[in-house]
């Protein structure tokens, strides 16, 4: 520990509870930190004390910045669970390092040449301290959001990172060729052949959603696609046949591909932004 | 406020060279990694800018308005290249030391007056600094709300 910042560090010590006091005040009608005006008093003094016992552990601790992160840490943790602002939390910090100063200042600690020296070094090292805790609280603060949108969203990252939704565009495009030349052969062949239009359509429905699922809104092309294939076959093949079944179905196929397309564009764009807010 | 005249002259006379050695630090210090793929010569010019429109701000009646009014745009040109939020404050830390010890390099406080109007210009120059880093922080947040709420209506 450096023998310059002893008098401050023994100052800090013996009276953190004063210079909390007196911090708490401040914050608690400043300006520029409204949210600490509800808190309860003894939980701000509370808070003042710790950083300023912080104050001889960064000192006396072979890397001050390690010995900083468990209280950024519960700083950061405690601000976000109160609400408070990420600029308040940063403007609190700044009014905790100043009434440290003025603290010392208005004891007459730093008097004569020699202690306006010692000044300049303690007030150094109290500015290194702020730099530190300041950098570890936003970095912190930012996590804990994160961590909350992840969880809010984590059913859709889930379901975003399923291989059935990330496979690549061309393979999109031929597993979705071969899904229409099936359907157009069992129509055909259900059709004209067997000259009926029972269960099989069914089946139309893995295109419909697989076509809404990667492409949006756009999907639902491959739904009408289907939809005026089994009108089209049935006028060509089932004249016999009443049409209300197949316009029945080929209604729902539009309905189905447009809700799933209409969707998945609302969940990517939840993708979107998660995906911003956590490259910020 | 006089005894940090001398430190204002100094940032706007060598803004150039002191925002070189700010950046010659932010490309490779562990807590700016945003910086380190960076050319140090596409960054010069807003370091340069930054300590310009600070030697401005120094001796204005109202500061802090001052000093939102330019951070507001440092903070909006930050936020546009995705530094993040605790690294861009951090660069701005290392552009408040990079004052200090350019002004200790050029010998600018010798006397004993001198020392007097170091801890003067010091206490100013953190002032000012507070006031950049509740600005930026606010602007910053501010853009990140704005664009979540944007993307949330589209």
């Amino acid at each position: 520990m450096q023998a310059y910042a002893a008098k401050l560090i023994d100052l800090i010590e013996l009276k953190s509870g004063n210079i909390a006091k007196q911090w708490a005040t401040d914050v608690m009608k400043h300006a520029r930190t409204p949210s600490y005006s509800s808190l309860p008093l003894d939980r701000v003094i509370e808070r003042g004390v710790e950083f300023y016992m912080l104050f001889r552990q960064m000192s006396l601790a072979d890397n001050s910045y390690e010995a900083a992160k468990n209280f950024s840490s519960k700083y950061a943790k405690n601000c976000y669970r109160e609400k408070i602002p990420l600029q308040e939390a940063v403007y609190a910090l700044i009014l905790l390092r100043r009434n440290l100063w003025l603290y010392a200042e208005f004891q007459g600690v730093f008097v004569s040449a020699l202690e306006m020296h010692q000044a300049v070094e303690s007030l150094n090292r109290t500015i290194l301290m702020y730099d530190y805790v300041s950098y570890q609280v936003i970095e912190k603060y930012q996590e804990l959001i994160h961590d909350a949108v992840d969880k809010k969203l984590g059913s859709i990252t889930m379901m975003m990172n399923n291989p059935v939704v990330n496979i690549k565009s061309i393979y999109k495009s031929g597993l979705m060729g071969i899904l229409l030349l099936v359907s157009c052969i069992l129509t055909y062949y259900y059709h004209a052949t067997l000259g009926t239009g029972v269960i099989f359509t069914h089946l139309f429905y893995i295109p419909i959603i697989l076509a809404s699922i990667w492409w949006g809104k756009k999907g639902i092309f491959v739904a009408v696609f289907l939809a005026v294939l089994i009108l089209t076959s049935h006028a060509l093949f089932l004249k016999a046949v009443p049409f209300l079944d197949d316009l029945i179905r080929s209604a729902m196929f539009v309905l189905t591909g447009g809700i799933v397309g209409w969707l998945m564009d609302g969940i990517k764009k939840i993708e979107d932004l998660y995906k911003t807010t956590i490259k910020i | 406020m006089l005894a940090s005249l001398k430190l204002l002259d100094l940032m706007a006379d060598k803004s150039e060279s002191m925002a070189k050695q700010w950046a010659k630090e932010v490309v490779k210090n562990p807590k700016t990694p945003y910086y380190h793929s960076i050319d140090q010569d596409k960054i010069i010019p807003q370091a340069a800018e930054f300590y310009q429109k600070l030697s401005r701000v120094y001796t204005d009646k109202d500061p802090f308005t001052a000093v939102k009014a330019f951070m507001g745009k440092f903070a909006e040109a930050r936020f546009k290249e995705k530094v993040p939020l605790h690294e861009a404050l951090y660069a701005i830390i290392l552009m408040r030391r990079h004052i200090w010890l350019y002004a200790e390099f050029q010998a600018i406080f010798i006397s004993i007056i001198e020392q007097h109007q170091a801890l003067d210009s010091q206490l100013r120059t953190i002032l000012m600094f507070d006031y950049i880093s509740y600005a930026f922080t606010e602007k910053y947040w501010e853009l990140m709300n704005q664009e979540s709420a944007g993307k949330n209506k589209k």
